[in-house]
């Protein structure tokens, strides 16, 4: 069972600060009243078995559907049927998100019915449809994440300067509410999946992105909407909000209304799927109920996730942030900075992003900085939300558009991989925690405050929530660059010598050949092994630490390890010594890569093919 | 330098790779690599609900005959591998390789009568390994480990002239030496190993184990030489 116990560990983890604070704050500052607290409670467990359940469905269902899915994209024979599954993909996951239905009710009454909601919705689907393409092409043609995001964020800016405050923040805000708890992990997935098929050099930065390039789409959609229609103000207000009575009741009552939303957003991706099954893939029977398992798994966690979260935090939110708001401004600020450090660790999205980073670097990146940064950002994000509610003079775009501007300059300084984390990050963040429990707290304090629009500052809020980790992590991988700079210098020369060895008559055919480079020289090791008469070969990913200063980040005191690539090859043994002098006497691998190469006779069986396509095989 | 002629494996939980290689450099260990690995459990409950995976973390250290014998004692005592589902060590001989040393010949024998063990290697395509662990616990043998890889590049004929890596899983299964052979038969017929692309099956002999649970009594008889 430890397995299990672990998952639930993972999440308790995240979740028990959150608790704590939230309690603390009803029992010293803030009087909630029983029943909100009560459900807060039941809630809070039912967010944690919600939650648990839910990564483990997305950990069986959507990586294997995101993987097929871009195998299916990546290997088409022609541009046209690639731009069309990827415009499908993305615009089915968008069309069936509940968030944006909400959204685009918002606006309608916002804009006095000019807009309807139906063509925001759809608008906003286009746009994501649109960017997944351009993403996948990207990708697959290996041009640079930050180059491309520059350009998209250089027309996004020019468009932001022609909109109005108002649609600036809906803008921002659309894109929050399409980066819902099912969308985020199947771009994910369906992002890592092309990378692998893809694979090369650059298959670790093309890993991540896509969720960010996603996220764009809505921004540009409710942008040229907004410049097309002439629809500059929003209005209106938002309606008298009613807290919800008794502990059980609510929570009961939720529930069917959230299992149709859940259940609409999670069909047309399973539908796309099965089709593509029964025409293409054919997948075997067993590994299909796993999938069959894992979807019921998701839709099942999704439903309690969001029940939990509806029921239990949103109303505690809202009391939390009138209260507060009526207290003390700088209280409120630093309580929702805390907050904001703490809650998005809860947002599921976060773990997938969490454990995806951790596969595809090999452990590199230490996943408790990347949460940490994000932390940081989102905290920063809130307290600046806050104040923008306490002070009217403080608009939105003073932080939204020079954090892209900034972003997007860093994004050239720092670790290419960052560079795809970050604009993913910011997705990621934007999730129903955010949208239920941290937008719940803003809207609270702005009812309070006379200053403030209920609905103009609470607009802002999931677009601030959305930049600041954008930012943070963008930091962080130009942190990385430079101390990777400086290790380089340090690190020294590995010279091995090995004492000559005792003579033993070998009755094997076979040697096994383990050779450990620096991350980024397996193809080149692969290549120089073939040409010395090897046929093929499996590389993993891993990190090492040699005997040269190791890196340490400065106060957070996590050691940096470098990435190593151990290729392992079968040879025949007449041939082995060979293929090891000739990757070692490559001056370029020896310098840079510091390569080394270990040898042990193995007993293989391997049965003769030769014309065997597949990585291993002798002569 | 050092001389190399054993690489040190030991298998633990994600997360904990970091604090034993640190010990292992307060015993001299120069450098290690670690990769990410999945461990299996043998729960039906589990088995039925899809959770088969635990998450582990795969360190190899290079290491002489001397250091490996005192890596076994500190990293076993430190990390308490005696105790069940702690992680396991063992050691491969290995030669390094280089260009100033020539020596045609090997000293290691799978046949060696020092060694008990040996570990059985077998990569196949992307989602078998898992019924290449199933195969082999029919045939005897407790668990394995799994590694996710890729083979070299395929070019494939589609737009984008991909040179496609495809995913291999690697399991890695540490045995007594005379299961080995029932284990690697059965998992050859049963993942049909002799057709083309299907995967292949290597055998390393193991030189000294530590936290292993075959067999307990005769666990700590392997050999140092």
């Amino acid at each position: 069972m430890s397995s299990l116990i672990d998952k639930v560990k993972e999440v308790a983890k995240t979740l028990i600060p959150v608790v704590v604070l939230v309690l603390i704050i009803c029992f010293t500052i803030v009087d909630v009243g029983t029943d909100v607290l009560f459900r807060f409670l039941v809630g809070s467990v039912l967010l944690l078995i919600g939650l648990t359940i839910f990564l483990w469905g997305v950990d069986m269902a959507m990586n294997p559907i995101g993987e097929y899915m871009s195998k299916e994209v990546a290997t088409s024979k022609s541009p046209v049927k690639i731009a069309v599954l990827g415009f499908l993909l993305g615009f089915l996951i968008t069309v069936a998100e509940p968030d944006l239905l909400i959204l685009g009710n918002q606006i309608e009454e916002a804009s006095g019915g000019t807009l309807s909601s139906f063509l925001i919705v759809y608008m906003v689907s286009i746009g994501v449809g649109a960017m997944v393409t351009l993403g996948i092409f990207r990708l697959l043609r290996d041009r640079p994440l930050n180059r491309f995001m520059a350009v998209t964020y250089g027309i996004i800016l020019i468009l932001g300067l022609l909109v109005s405050q108002e649609f600036l923040a809906i803008a921002f805000d659309s894109s929050g509410a399409t980066t819902g708890a099912l969308t985020t992990p199947f771009v994910l997935a369906l992002s890592l999946g092309l990378s692998n098929v893809k694979g090369g050099k650059y298959a670790e930065e093309n890993s991540f992105g896509l969720v960010g390039i996603m996220s764009t789409g809505p921004i540009l959609a409710v942008m040229l909407l907004s410049i097309i229609s002439g629809q500059k103000n929003i209005h209106g207000d938002a309606g008298e909000y009613i807290f919800q009575k008794g502990v059980i009741g609510p929570i009961l009552e939720a529930v069917p209304h959230i299992f149709i939303e859940s259940l609409v957003a999670l069909l047309p991706i399973t539908i796309l799927f099965f089709i593509y099954n029964i025409t293409k893939f054919k997948i075997k029977k067993s590994e299909m109920v796993q999938i069959i398992k894992g979807l019921i798994f998701s839709l099942l966690g999704l439903v309690i996730f969001l029940t939990a979260v509806n029921c239990g935090f949103m109303d505690m939110g809202r009391i939390i942030g009138m209260e507060l708001a009526q207290m003390s401004s700088s209280l409120l600020i630093g309580i929702g900075f805390v907050l904001g450090l703490i809650v998005v660790l809860v947002e599921p999205a976060v773990h997938v992003l969490g454990s995806q980073i951790e596969e595809v670097t090999g452990g590199y990146i230490p996943i408790n900085l990347i949460r940490m940064t994000l932390s940081l950002g989102v905290g920063t994000a809130i307290a600046l939300s806050m104040v923008r509610i306490v002070v009217p003079e403080v608009k939105l775009w003073y932080f939204i558009l020079p954090g892209f501007a900034l972003a997007v300059f860093l994004s050239f300084k720092s670790n290419p991989v960052f560079v795809g984390i970050a604009y993913d990050a910011g997705g990621v963040a934007s999730g129903p925690m955010t949208a239920t429990f941290v937008l719940a707290l803003a809207q609270g304090a702005a009812t309070v405050i006379d200053t403030a629009n209920v609905l103009v500052d609470g607009f802002g809020v999931i677009a601030m929530v959305a930049t600041a980790p954008v930012l943070s992590i963008m930091a962080l991988g130009t942190i990385f660059e430079r101390r990777k700079v400086v290790e380089l210098k340090h690190s020294a020369e590995e010279t091995g010598s090995v004492a000559d060895m005792p003579i033993a008559v070998s009755d094997f055919n076979h040697d096994c050949l383990i050779a450990i480079v620096n991350r980024g020289y397996a193809g080149y090791v692969v290549d120089l092994a073939r040409e010395a008469g090897a046929t093929g070969a499996t590389v993993f990913h891993g990190r090492g630490g040699t005997d040269h200063p190791t890196v340490i980040l400065p106060i957070v005191n996590i050691e940096l390890m470098p990435e190593k690539e151990l290729i392992c090859l079968i040879t025949d043994i007449d041939k082995s010594e060979n293929v090891a002098d000739f990757i070692l006497k490559d001056t370029e691998l020896v310098e840079k890569g510091e390569v080394a190469v270990y040898i042990s006779p193995t007993f293989a069986l391997i049965k003769d093919f030769s014309s065997d396509e597949t990585s291993t095989a002798t002569v | 330098m050092v001389k190399i002629d054993t690489i040190f494996f030991t298998i633990v939980d994600r997360g904990k790779a970091n604090a034993v290689l640190r010990k292992a450099r307060e015993c001299g260990a120069t450098s290690g690599t670690i990769l990410l690995g999945e461990g299996t459990v043998q729960s039906k409950l589990l088995d039925f609900l899809g959770l088969t995976e635990t998450r582990k973390e795969i360190l190899l250290i290079p290491a002489s005959d001397e250091l490996d014998t005192n890596l076994h004692d500190q990293i076993s005592q430190s990390f308490n591998l005696s105790k069940k589902n702690k992680g396991i060590a063992f050691s491969i001989p290995f030669q390094r390789r280089t260009l100033n040393n020539s020596s045609q010949e090997h000293n290691i024998s799978i046949d060696d009568e020092r060694f008990n063990h040996c570990c059985i290697f077998t990569i196949v395509e992307k989602g078998r390994g898992m019924d290449c662990i199933k195969a082999a616990r029919a045939a005897g043998a407790r668990g394995g480990t799994l590694i996710h890889g890729h083979g070299a590049g395929v070019p494939v004929d589609s737009y984008f002239h991909l040179a496609i890596e495809p995913q291999k899983d690697t399991v890695l299964i540490v045995t007594r030496k005379e299961k080995a052979v029932p284990i690697k038969m059965r998992i050859y017929n049963d993942l049909e190993l002799n057709k083309p692309g299907n995967g292949i099956i290597f055998t390393l002999p193991v030189s000294r184990t530590s936290g292993l649970f075959e067999d307990k009594a005769e666990d700590r008889k392997g050999g140092t030489s």
